[in-house]
């Protein structure tokens, strides 16, 4: 049997902060930690992800109850002396899987569709690979993760809308002006707030003018935007100039007033200007939001919109999870097919050793044959074999395609006695300890054996290369350091 | 017989886009928008071929008449607007561009038993006229899109409802930028259109009621796209204003051609 995928960690859903604080572990010490979880019979493959809201170790091996019992041992240490038990999630095989493409998808975040969870796991995936923890299993289950949260994104709306008030406001200044590039965007007071959405403009290549009542902060903010400061003597002009202005000063009555905006308005036009009243007392009379060509949010309004979108993503995750758990399915049956690969290579292996034996046996009696003929009869021989098996592994492939794969293999291996033959004809070998790269080609399947011959469906189950020596193996353990203590 | 069921297949093409581009609009579904792609295509493939059919049977050139002229507009329209929204994110502006696309083609269907054209304006003239305010209809038709979508978008950001919709449609200033040109591309073509129609006019002598409404109508267009262009040329003025002048004035130039449409021709 193959390996299978286990995921055990803790997020937002059941751990709280201090404890996600004291299992979360830095970049720099990713392959310490890896090191002290992999191990050769037990977890031969290993990625970890550690994000503000989740501590997740994935992992794959040919004994899933000992793997997660490892993961858990590990995960309790760490967070020794508080308890984590009861924190901690378990997931095994299909489950695992599930789990891995949901956090990819942003299906499991804090906030539903939220883009920094597929870069800071392709980020862990990333680490894994420069560690060498990183096999067949888990390869495949990584690099489909990320192609389902792509699917998600684009066949669905997850994504659609921000929820910050700064990322807001930047998605309403787009959809007003469209390009930011060159905008002039007046910040009015320096209020926390404001500053931030006025940072985010910024970001998007707006020109920043900052007017606030002290001129140091002013300075300060207009500098580190590539901004001017400006006086308040300058307000009435800058406001007829300005293409977004965000408020966001202390002030406990109203700074723009409906009279002031008249004025500007007029003097502007008709040309939109998009108004954002951060400010609590309110900066801006409410009555200004009824004048033509002006777009007045305050914060209760962003704060609207940020419920909308939220509440539209909800919306959008039963759809998203269809896809998942068609791409789960898809992935439970290019796993199947691992398993067929051992057999298919035992069974070739034994058909072709007999055909070699009884041509040995033969040839002598033959008498003089020429080289051509030699080859003929070679050629005929391999031939044979490959049509006689053609038809068995064909439905082989099918029945572990269609879930019925295991009693199949079963009997295979019972009436040819593989497990046997493959005993007799390979004792085991020594491995040992190499780097992955060098690993990998000699785990290859072997190659004399064509994958159409086979009936595999795309020449991938070929590609399986012992986690072994991709996992505990290529991190150089050895029983000694398998005690979870760092090497 | 075969020209009806060219017809209509061709409507149905019609009609299957704007529903799709329709259901795009509503429910944003990925697939509705490429299909309506797809199927607005299908419709320009099937309406050229209407033409060949029509060329062979009735051995008519297309923009012979004012119903071949609506047609060829329609298809134009479509293949206008196709070509843009390959660059530009405007795929949504087809919910409002197909059904007056699709109304143009019955309207260009109905009542094809057309008079010949009287021989003091079958002139080469005749043929210019009816060229320039097609390709001048072609214009405003995409200018009156963008206008409505601007409309419909300002209005979505004034009431603070930002669904589906208010995602799908493009920002303010792109539709305000694409009715802006569409209607500086429209308007000279127009202007000529309109003094080559008063040329004609002038040679027919006195004008019938329908006619001189017609003419009416065809200068309020003709006043409305000018008043757009100069506020915004001169005065600065953008937005809405501007959208609901490009809708009126896009209206008002339908209506001529549906008040043409109405009495049989052109000129009877």
């Amino acid at each position: 049997m193959s390996d299978e995928l286990v995921v055990v960690g803790l997020s937002h859903h059941t751990a709280p902060v201090s404890l996600r604080e004291r299992l979360s572990v830095p970049p720099d010490a990713t392959e310490e930690q890896l090191r002290c979880v992999l191990d050769t019979r037990v977890l031969r493959e290993g990625m970890l992800v550690s994000t503000c809201n989740r501590v997740e170790f994935y992992g794959a091996g040919p004994d899933a109850e000992a793997g997660l019992a490892r993961l858990r041992k590990y995960l309790h240490e760490r967070g020794h002396p508080e308890p984590v038990q009861g924190h901690l999630y378990e997931r095994r095989g299909e489950d695992a899987v599930r789990h891995v493409f949901r956090v990819a998808a942003s299906l499991d975040s804090m906030v539903v569709g939220e883009p920094q969870i597929l870069g800071q796991v392709k980020h862990a995936y990333e680490l894994a690979q420069d560690v060498g923890s990183i096999g067949t299993l888990l390869d495949r289950c990584l690099t489909r993760a990320f192609a389902v949260a792509k699917r998600v994104r684009s066949e669905t709306e997850i994504a659609a809308g921000t929820v910050s008030v700064s990322s807001i406001a930047c998605d309403l200044a787009t959809k007003i002006f469209g390009d930011l590039s060159g905008r002039r965007t007046l910040l009015l007071g320096a209020g926390e707030m404001g500053e931030a959405a006025a940072r985010a403009l910024a970001g998007r290549g707006v020109h920043l003018v900052v007017i606030n009542r002290s001129p140091e902060k002013a300075v300060r903010l207009a500098r580190e935007s590539n901004g001017e400061a400006r006086g308040y003597e300058h307000l009435a002009s800058e406001l007829v100039s300005a293409d977004v202005v965000i408020s966001s000063t202390s002030a406990k009555n109203y700074v723009l007033t409906h009279d002031l905006m008249k004025d500007v308005v007029k003097a502007r036009r008709q040309r939109p200007l998009f108004l954002i009243d951060i400010a609590v007392p309110r900066d801006v009379e409410p009555r200004v939001g009824e004048l033509p060509s002006v777009f007045l949010y305050d914060v209760d309004d962003l704060s609207q919109v940020a419920d909308q979108n939220l509440a539209h993503r909800q919306q959008e995750v039963e759809a998203a999870a269809a896809i998942v758990e068609l791409e789960v399915a898809a992935f439970e049956r290019w796993r199947r097919t691992l398993d067929l690969t051992p057999t298919i290579v035992a069974l070739r292996g034994h058909f072709t050793n007999v055909m070699k034996e009884e041509l040995a046996r033969t040839l002598p009696r033959l008498g003089e044959l020429g080289p051509t003929e030699q080859k003929s009869l070679d050629k005929m021989c391999q031939a044979m074999v490959n049509k006689l098996l053609h038809q068995p592994l064909t439905q082989l492939k099918e029945g572990v395609e269609g879930g019925n794969g295991a009693a199949l293999l079963e009997a295979t291996r019972r009436l040819f006695d593989l497990d046997e033959l493959a005993h007799e004809a390979a004792p085991t070998p020594e491995v040992k300890p190499t780097a992955a790269t060098s690993a990998a080609p000699e785990a290859e399947p072997s190659p004399e054996i064509p994958s159409e011959s086979m009936g595999m469906p795309d020449g991938e189950a070929m590609t399986e290369r012992p986690a072994a020596a991709l996992g505990g193996l290529a991190l150089g353990l050895s029983p000694t350091n398998l005690s979870g203590e760092p090497k | 017989m075969l020209l009806k069921l060219a017809f209509t297949i061709t409507a149905l093409a019609y009609a299957s886009a704007s529903f799709l581009y329709g259901v795009y609009l509503v429910r944003g579904s990925e697939r509705a928008k490429q299909w309506g792609a797809r199927a607005l295509w299908a419709s320009v493939v099937l309406h050229a071929g209407l033409f060949a059919l029509e060329l062979d049977q009735l051995q008519s050139l297309p923009a012979g008449d004012v119903h071949q002229a609506m047609a060829v507009t329609a298809m134009a329209t479509c293949v206008v607007f196709l070509a843009l929204s390959r660059k530009r994110p405007i795929a949504v502006l087809g919910a409002f561009l197909t059904p007056v696309v699709l109304l143009l083609f019955l309207g260009a269907g109905v009542g094809r038993d057309v008079p010949p054209v009287p021989s003091p304006v079958r002139t080469f003239l005749l043929p210019f006229h009816i060229g320039v305010n097609m390709l001048g209809l072609v214009a405003f038709a995409v200018a009156f899109a963008a206008s409505v979508g601007y409309v419909v978008q300002e209005r979505q950001l004034r009431s603070k409802r930002l669904g589906g919709i208010f995602r799908r449609l493009p920002p303010l200033d792109v539709l305000d930028q694409l009715a802006f040109r569409s209607v500086l591309t429209g308007f000279p073509l127009l202007t000529i259109g309109i003094v080559t129609g008063a040329l004609f006019a002038s040679r027919l002598g006195a004008m019938d009621g329908a006619t001189s409404m017609a003419a009416v109508l065809s200068a309020i267009s003709w006043v409305l796209f000018a008043g757009v262009l100069l506020l915004r040329v001169a005065a600065g003025w953008t937005g809405r204003r501007a959208a609901i002048g490009t809708i009126l004035g896009f209206v008002s130039a339908v209506t001529v051609l549906l008040g043409y449409l109405l009495r049989g021709s052109v000129i009877s």
